[in-house]
């Protein structure tokens, strides 16, 4: 009865072995491996893939999705066969699956997306901590935990469709975070969350505005966001905010406008006061004593912009010319000193040759007149008595300004020299026979009338001074 | 009672033991430890070693003449105390599904269980000593006689249903390893 052999190689155990087998045998010849399915596969449909609709329609088929252990093909593989589209994300890290298999290379479709859960179960189930959620745009980084110190659950953001996503989840939560700042935020940058923040913690605490084109410095440093940032709903709406200073400070400004719309080419942000205003980099730099001008001396009433910057719109009563000498005072006068004069004859129509140089000026400028004096030689000199009025009013024709004494070449009536046209008649001058005007003559003061052929002869003679 | 029902007792508090575990799991998980997971494959791993241990070592013990290692008794306690408790490891393992050849497997293992209970109520029918040993003469010849026979029929039933167990589980494993813990 008794034996070394175990207790179960009795007859009927073997027979129940042998039916056993057989029977779990023929299951799999008939059905293949279906009967160790742990449950049903999903009976999600979106689209046709693979020819089929659902897992659910492949679900007799084990080796559509498995492997066997000792293939070099993994489940993955299996997948992409189908969900090519997902597979060539996969490549990309800046897609989320791409991201997600990079960062995490252990893992595998079936880690996010596991089956045999039955025909309703969700296909998508994660550990959220996993999931890159900055591949999709918006980072957990600044979501580690919620208001309640738990850890975030997907549902807690979603409510049930992680392919949705609603702005209020960020108000209930931010609101029992810190109710005033988050009211008063979505009253000032609306209630579109996303169109700013991508959970990086962009504009939390550690935003540094100085990153920017507009830095911060002294006061700006203290201003509230919507001081400036009016009616932001969108990044593009923050940076398209203009960065000149009248665009703000349009409203502080007391000067009407009267000063142009560059502030900071006087003020700093330190403050309005004190102010410096480099008059210098104006039209009108202040050379001279305009420098020690008090500002009302040249700007009456307070107006700044637009003063005249020509010299007699302040100076006309200074003229002690009496508006002779016209109204550029710059034409002899320095900035420096009324007294510095350098008037230059010589630049005016009728430069001082000769022996104009050394006259005083009132010679010419008589009864103090300076401006409108005829150039015409005749407006001084007088045609003399001498000429009996033979020459005319153009006294340049014979006389330079070094003297009086005449050029003429001219033709003379009467007499004759040696080849010549009788002015230089025995080298005499024109005085020599011409002795008071030049409209009677003598020839006696070189020719004897007894001796015409001797010295001292007298004759008509033409005037040659040389 | 307690004396006399000792591996009872000592199988119900290791089961009590394990089922606190399994809520302290649920409650920290928050979901039905899977089949597939640490805790869930665990209590299948040693919950089957327990039923391999239930199948054989009492079994073996009986048949061996060379080694008497052991009071018959004391193996016949371990082997209902792994026969419960194992069994009831294995239980907790199915994350109460019970499709296909895994489900048919947690039948028959249940089965099994039963009928084991029915086995010692007949066996304990025959008085035995320590050594397990049947006492003669403490029985009629007749009501001994029918308890034998109502052994011997015991075993035809309980043997073939544990082979058939073992085969179906052994599958099952096979099946496990090949399409879930080998699976890349």
């Amino acid at each position: 009865m008794q034996s070394n052999r175990l207790g179960c190689l009795t007859g009927t155990g073997i027979i129940a072995a042998l039916i056993t087998t057989m029977v779990i045998a023929g299951y799999i010849f008939t059905s293949g491996s279906l009967m160790f399915s742990p449950g049903a596969l999903s009976t999600h449909s979106d689209e046709t893939l693979g020819g089929v609709t659902s897992h659910a329609e492949i679900g007799r088929d084990c080796k559509a999705c498995h492997t066997a252990p000792w293939e070099s093909a993994k489940m993955a593989d299996r997948c992409a066969v189908c969900h090519t589209e997902i597979a060539s994300d996969m490549q990309s890290v800046a897609s989320m699956h791409g991201k997600m298999s990079h960062d995490n290379p252990s893992l595998s479709c079936r880690h996010c997306h596991p089956e045999h859960r039955g025909a309703d179960a969700q296909l998508t189930t994660m550990d959220s901590a996993l999931f890159p959620h900055e591949a999709v745009g918006y980072s957990l980084n600044g979501h580690q935990l919620t208001a309640g110190n738990e850890p975030f659950v997907c549902d807690d953001c979603h409510h049930g469709d992680i392919s949705t996503f609603a702005s209020d989840s960020c108000q209930t939560c931010h609101s029992q975070i810190d109710l005033a700042f988050t009211q008063a935020h979505l009253l000032a940058f609306g209630t579109d969350c996303l169109a700013c923040h991508d959970g990086v913690d962009h504009y939390g605490d550690n935003f540094d505005h100085n990153k920017f084109t507009f830095q911060l410095t002294s006061k700006h440093a203290n201003v509230i966001c919507t001081q400036c940032h009016l009616d932001a709903r969108t990044i593009a709406d923050l940076q398209a905010l203009p960065q000149d200073c009248n665009s703000c400070h349009r409203g502080d400004e007391p000067h009407e406008g009267r000063f142009g719309s560059d502030c900071a080419a006087c003020h700093t942000t330190d403050g309005w006061t004190p102010a410096k205003f480099d008059h210098d980099l104006s039209a009108f730099k202040l050379a001279g004593e305009h420098a020690e001008a008090r500002c009302e001396q040249c700007h009456q009433n307070n107006i700044y912009k637009g003063t005249p910057t020509d010299c007699y719109s302040c100076h006309q009563g200074d003229d002690e010319h009496g508006g002779k000498f016209g109204t550029d005072c710059g034409a002899c006068h320095q900035p420096t000193n009324w007294d510095n004069v350098t008037f230059d004859h010589n630049k005016s129509n009728f430069p001082l040759t000769g022996r104009h140089t050394g006259l005083a000026c009132e010679q010419c400028h008589t009864n103090a007149q300076f401006t409108g004096l005829s150039n015409a030689c005749t407006s001084c000199h007088a045609d003399p008595v001498f000429h009996a009025g033979m020459f005319g009013l153009d006294c340049a024709q014979c006389h330079t300004t070094n003297d009086w004494l005449a050029r003429y070449n001219g033709s003379h009536p009467g007499i004759a020299d040696e080849g010549g046209s009788g002015v230089n008649h025995g080298g005499g001058t024109c005085r020599d026979c011409h002795t008071q005007t030049l409209s009677a003559a003598t020839c006696t003061k070189c020719h004897d009338s007894n001796n015409p052929e001797g010295e001292g002869g007298g004759g008509e003679g033409g005037g040659g001074d040389n | 009672m307690l004396r006399g029902n000792r591996e009872l007792w000592l199988a119900l508090l290791a089961m009590i033991l394990i089922t606190g575990l399994y809520g302290l799991v649920l409650f920290f998980t928050r979901e039905i430890p899977p089949a597939s997971e640490l805790f869930g494959h665990g209590i299948g791993i040693v919950g089957f070693i327990f039923m391999l241990m239930t199948e054989t070592l009492y079994s073996l013990r009986k048949r061996s003449r060379s080694v008497r290692w052991g009071r018959m008794s004391t193996w016949l306690q371990l082997h209902i105390f792994t026969g419960l408790v194992g069994p009831y490891m294995v239980l907790l393992h199915t994350s109460w599904k019970f499709n296909g050849l895994a489900g048919v497997t947690t039948l028959l293992t249940v089965i099994i269980v039963i009928s084991g209970f029915v086995g010692r109520y007949i066996f304990t029918r025959i008085p035995r000593s320590m050594d397990g040993m049947e006492i003669e003469g403490t029985l009629s010849q007749e009501a001994l006689k029918q308890a034998r026979r109502l052994m011997a029929l015991w075993h035809t039933i309980h043997i073939p249903i544990g082979v058939a167990l073992f085969i179906a589980a052994f599958v099952h494993i096979g099946a496990a390893l090949y399409y879930a813990t080998f699976l890349k």
